[in-house]
């Protein structure tokens, strides 16, 4: 039973926060070893170490039982772990051969590209994942994501790889595409290759893998054997003992304010109901892909439904972009706060001001600088956003405080309904609880709060009602009562419930 | 040498003035007339052109996501080639052709601004299409053939002296670029054209029209280069079709030594300013040398690619444009 | 091992058809333009297929179509050349001072090739080592370059030039211009080069995901500065051409020539954003671009009509390629 790759007690951080603490596996010869665990368990952490793409502050990596340095992913790759991600690293308009074999072209004697050699070694390769490739010949950009991943991991094959990592492969596949993909993994099995699966779909985990390693904040809480472990216990070790956190004393939740109906966007989401009211925390729970953000996209005017309406204080919505649902009363903090949301060569000033500039113009568009300055210091108090002054540049702060910024931002705009993406991600603990705070506060003052979280005691913790997703529909909407760990997951995890309609 | 390159980096209008300091020395001490007021004031009057060219050019650039316009040279022939064909063909009052030449040049603008925002073509293609169809329109109308006997009330734009200084700086340039000082640093404008350039995606979630922006920035470049037309044309008092030959190159370069970053989202006007007067100094410096106008060009040439080449050195070393 | 049910087999002479007439679509395209257009102008003018007409067709594709094998490769990984029309004021002048001192047609091949090629690198380097934005450093040596070349020729033209690229430039073999010959060796060259050497394939996986040719290995450098070497060369056996069909070198020579060349390329097919396109379609749009210069001869209309004719039509190719892009992939 020869172990391909292992990592021992391995950790990282990220600028204090630790994403993986000493962490233990190893995938053997053979074996489908899937990795299961909320988002920010720590999976991607592993993942990334085990493919050269990031590089472990602690531990050590091994590959074929010798300690090995994988010091970025095109050595990881050469020496024989292949990683195939969810969004396909392919050239789109090049076809499945080239795709494979770019780089590493088979050569006649002169020295040109032996496109016969090749194609029959791609075919080959089909032939050993059992695939018929009709689609030899056609720009991989055209095919289904499906094929673009079989085409990644014949490429994989090609490269003579003994450790193939899928990461959240079946999240956009269609079933019979998924079905194919199983085929093919229990080609690579038997050819004595070893699989890394990682996937929240505790079904599919139960059909095809041989071994299954729990992670739960940056921990590795076991690894067992698919057959000697049940669903609820896997549900268990993911969640852990969540305590229920103190009840906010009366907080008045008033009359519905926002009513969805049916809510379709593509590509997932698809027939979204619930209501929101005043003064109320409704909390987005659920795993990878689930559609929480596309809900929130659309509900921020940033994506088009194709079906379905959205009722504001009993009026109809229809917007074409942000700017008109600001205009409504929504705002919306995005899930990656760096890329989507802050400016970060800018003075914090500017992005606090940025939303409302409008109320801050004085003669001919020109902004007010004295009423930007006390909006700035205004918010700065309030949060309690740590920075030397309003004109330091914002990717000067902790990340925490960058959050208080973001969140500060749309607070002066006074929203009605405020859609929190993520807002404690990558936040310490101290920042964490001023904000939860301020949620609590917010919803006080009457303003509709959904926090979108994949953090079960964060989202445990502020909301009044739970609504779950699971695959772009709404799985489950619970009472605070109701929501415990278990119940959260196995509804995020495709366990259905009966709606839970909020209080009178 | 690396507080050196640390000082380029971080105080751009500084090292600027020190250039331009040096070169107006270099050129004092080696040509006859450089340093005389005559020369001076001549130097101002030619730099105003390019100077609202290379104003325009800096607010494209700024906008980011690889906005760049190579057709403001272009715009200005063509806006010219308006204003005198109304004025001389058409007969229409020569201030009214003057206002329809600086709106037609917002319009050549708004042609960029359409395909660059609504089609989505990559703004280096478009209006490096348009840099051509332009001058070539400009040609076509005139059939190669300046347009001149323009009526010498107009002159006073271009040829006369408010105190001592030329008529267009005191009066058109520096209120021009005041304005767009103020625009850039004070207004809801220019922090959405902030906002656009250093980051697109968060702009978007943040409710600015990114789309808007970019329309408005291509615009104002079409308007300043119809500016700098009515203010050519008065000068040289003619509408040349191919007054703006090689303007473009001209104004990119200004922008980028002036501190604009070719990435988006930083300019200033007082950087573009100071690099207006580098440019002209060098370009006038280099004519009373005797040196064939063709080399003024090669030398903006030169200027350009060591300030890009500067700008990457120092990009890799770690060291932010300021 | 039975094949899913979701596929069939695959026959290999069928694939390959298939997989031929995917890439001849949009070839076919600029063919049936070429065809349109030449029937068009023969109704309206009936000059455009006489046998002297159609030769000078050829022989002012030929110059268009060499320096486009090139601007193909370069666009290709995503940049941009608007040097060429300069490089080639440069090398005509080079070529022209070698002919005009009695060089024999070898050495002055070496010239425009050693000249062309030097230039071109300049420009590599500047974009693969300098990490210079295409377009800023060709709009750069562009101006650079049109200054040397006034520079070189000291205010004056080169004229009254021995025959020995007469040949080149104006004489027929079998009917067809020899620049026109020329220009299809080079062009079966570069097929050569783009269809089986990996060194061309490479080129292609650049421009279509960066990121990814990264990890394969591809030496992003060397490829930047093999496209723009390439270019360079190119131009100078154009300004053999040019020189031995003008005899005559100025201080403007070859300037708007880039304008002829990207407008070749981008009516041929190959996409402004990189990863896609073919050196033939380039060659034929090389074709039309010299058919369109021909067609507004023809009709009296003015020469001075075609930046906006090449402009427009840039635009138009451009745009129509794109929002045909955007139905296909949301």
């Amino acid at each position: 039973m020869d172990v391909l790759i292992a990592a021992r007690q391995v950790s990282k951080s990220f600028g204090g926060v630790r994403a993986l603490h000493q962490a233990d596996f190893e995938l053997r010869a053979g074996e489908v070893h899937a990795v299961v665990g909320q988002n920010g368990a720590g999976k991607s952490t592993l993942i990334r170490i085990l493919s050269g793409a990031l590089l472990a502050d602690a531990g050590q990596t091994f590959y074929e039982e010798r300690p090995v340095h994988l010091a970025s992913p095109k050595v990881a790759q050469n020496m024989g772990i292949a990683t195939v991600y969810q969004d396909p690293l392919v050239y789109p308009d090049l076809n499945a051969v080239e795709n494979i074999f770019m780089g590493r072209e088979l050569r006649d004697r002169v020295g040109n590209i032996d496109w016969r050699a090749q194609q029959e070694r791609a075919v080959q390769l089909f032939a050993e994942l059992g695939i018929a490739p009709t689609f030899l010949f056609e720009p991989v950009g055209r095919l289904s994501i499906g094929l673009q991943q079989l085409v990644l991991i014949a490429k994989a094959l090609s490269y003579a790889s003994r450790v193939i990592i899928l990461d959240e492969p079946t999240a956009i596949l269609t079933q019979g595409e998924t079905e194919r993909l199983f085929q093919v993994i229990r080609r690579l099995r038997g050819a004595q290759l070893g699989v890394i699966y990682i996937s929240h779909r505790l079904e599919e985990i139960f059909t095809i893998a041989d071994r299954v390693t729990v992670m739960k904040d940056g921990e590795v809480r076991g690894t067992f054997e698919v057959q000697a472990i049940s669903r609820d216990d896997l549900i268990d070790l993911m969640a852990g003992q969540v305590a229920r956190a103190e009840m906010q004393a009366g907080r008045r939740i008033e009359e519905v304010i926002l009513a969805v109906d049916g809510l379709t966007v593509p590509p997932r989401v698809r027939e979204v109901t619930f209501d929101l009211r005043r003064g109320e925390v409704l909390g987005m729970f659920g795993l990878v892909g689930s559609g929480r953000t596309d809900i929130a996209h659309a509900l921020f005017g940033i994506t088009r439904p194709v079906r379905g309406t959205m009722t504001l204080d009993g009026r109809p919505l229809t917007f074409h972009d942000p700017w008109q649902a600001l205009e409504q009363g929504i705002a919306y903090l995005p899930e990656d706060r760096k890329a989507q949301g802050l400016f970060l060569r800018l003075p914090v000033r500017f992005d606090l001001s940025v939303a409302i500039l409008r109320w801050l113009r004085g003669f001919l568009g020109i902004v007010n600088a004295a009423q930007e300055e006390r909006n700035g210091r205004d918010l700065v108090a309030a949060l309690e956003i740590r920075t030397p002054n309003l004109e330091t540049l914002t990717n000067a702060l902790s990340g925490g405080n960058q959050q208080k910024v973001l969140l500060g931002r749309w607070l002066a705009r006074r929203p009605k309904i405020l859609i929190l993406d993520e807002p404690t991600r990558g936040v310490d603990v101290a920042a964490k609880e001023e904000i939860h705070e301020r949620i609590f506060q917010l919803a006080a003052s009457g303003v509709a709060v959904i926090v979108i979280s994949s953090e079960l005691p964060e989202i445990m913790k502020v909301s009044d009602r739970i609504l779950i997703m699971h695959e772009g529909q709404v799985a489950a909407i619970l009472n605070r009562a109701a929501a415990t760990s278990e119940a959260l997951l196995r509804a995020a995890t495709g366990e259905r419930h009966e709606y839970a309609r909020a209080p009178a | 040498m690396n507080s050196f390159l640390r000082f380029i980096a971080t105080d751009r209008p500084r090292f600027l003035i020190l250039v331009l300091a040096l070169a107006f020395v270099v050129f004092a001490l080696t040509t006859a007339e450089f340093a005389t007021l005559y020369n001076v004031f001549n130097m101002t009057q030619y730099g105003v052109e390019i100077g609202l060219l290379a104003l325009g050019e800096t607010l494209v650039i700024i906008s980011g996501g690889g906005s760049i316009d190579l057709s403001v040279g272009s715009m200005l022939s063509l806006s010219g080639v308006f204003m005198g064909l109304l004025t001389m063909r058409v007969g229409i009052n020569v201030w009214l052709a003057a206002l329809l030449g600086i709106l037609s040049g917002g319009l050549l603008g708004a042609i960029n601004a359409l395909f660059v925002t609504r089609i989505g073509i990559p703004a280096l293609i478009v209006t490096l299409g348009t840099l051509y169809a332009y001058a070539s329109a400009a040609l076509v109308l005139t059939n190669t053939v300046p347009i001149s006997g323009l009526p010498e009330h107009l002159f006073v734009l271009g040829q006369s002296k408010v105190l001592g200084v030329p008529f267009q700086v005191l009066m058109i340039f520096i209120p021009v670029a005041l304005v767009l000082h103020v625009a850039l640093r004070r207004t809801i404008f220019g922090r959405n054209l902030h906002a656009v350039g250093t980051n697109e995606v968060a702009a978007r979630f943040a409710a600015i029209n990114v789309g808007a922006v970019r329309f408005w920035v291509f615009t104002l470049a079409g308007l300043l280069a119809g500016l700098a037309a009515v203010v050519m044309t008065s000068r040289v008092a003619s509408a040349r079709p191919d007054a703006g030959v090689g303007y473009e190159l001209q104004a990119i370069t200004i922008a980028v030594l002036g501190g604009t970053s070719i990435l988006g989202g930083e300019g200033t006007v007082l950087g573009t300013i100071l690099g207006v007067l580098v440019i002209t100094v060098l370009s006038n410096g280099l004519q009373l040398a005797s040196i064939n106008p063709i080399w003024q060009l090669g030398a903006v040439g030169i200027v350009l690619v060591v300030t890009v080449l500067l700008n990457q050195w120092l990009a890799r070393r770690g060291l932010r444009l300021a | 091992m039975r094949a899913l049910p979701l596929e069939r087999t695959p026959q290999p002479g069928v694939l390959r058809a298939r997989g031929i007439a995917l890439i001849r679509s949009r070839e076919a395209t600029v063919v049936a333009f070429i065809v349109v257009l030449g029937m068009f102008l023969e109704a309206v003018t009936g000059r455009f297929l006489a046998p002297t007409n159609l030769a000078n067709v050829l022989l002012n594709s030929a110059g268009t179509a060499t320096v486009a094998l090139g601007m193909t490769l370069v666009i290709l990984t995503g940049g941009i050349d608007v040097s060429v029309g300069s490089m080639l004021g440069v090398a005509a002048v080079a070529v022209g001072y070698a002919s005009a001192a009695g060089w024999g047609l070898g050495p002055l091949v070496l010239v425009g090739l050693t000249v062309g090629g030097l230039l071109g690198l300049v420009n590599g380097a500047l974009i693969g080592f300098g990490g210079v934005m295409p377009v800023i450093a060709t709009l750069g040596t562009l101006n650079i370059l049109r200054a040397l070349t006034f520079q070189l020729l000291r205010a004056k033209w080169i004229s009254d030039l021995p025959p020995t690229l007469r040949d080149l430039g104006l004489g027929l073999a079998l009917g067809v211009p020899i620049s026109a010959w020329v220009a299809l060796a080079m062009t079966l060259v570069f097929v050569y080069l783009t269809t089986r050497r990996p060194l061309g394939r490479h080129i292609y996986a650049i421009g279509g995901n960066i990121e990814a040719a990264r990890l394969a290995g591809i030496d992003l450098t060397r490829a930047l500065l093999f496209v723009y070497t390439a270019t360079g060369m190119l131009v100078g056996i154009t300004a053999l051409m040019y020189v031995g069909q003008t005899g005559i070198v100025q201080s403007n020579t070859g300037s708007g020539f880039e304008l002829q060349v990207i407008a070749a390329v981008v009516l041929g097919g190959t996409s402004i954003m990189g990863g896609r396109g073919t050196v033939v379609g380039s060659v034929l749009g090389a074709l039309l671009v010299a058919e369109i210069k021909n067609g507004l001869i023809l009709l009296n209309i003015s020469g001075l009509a075609e930046g906006m004719v090449s402009g427009v039509l840039i635009l138009l190719a451009v745009g129509a390629d794109l929002l045909r892009l955007r139905g296909k992939r949301p």
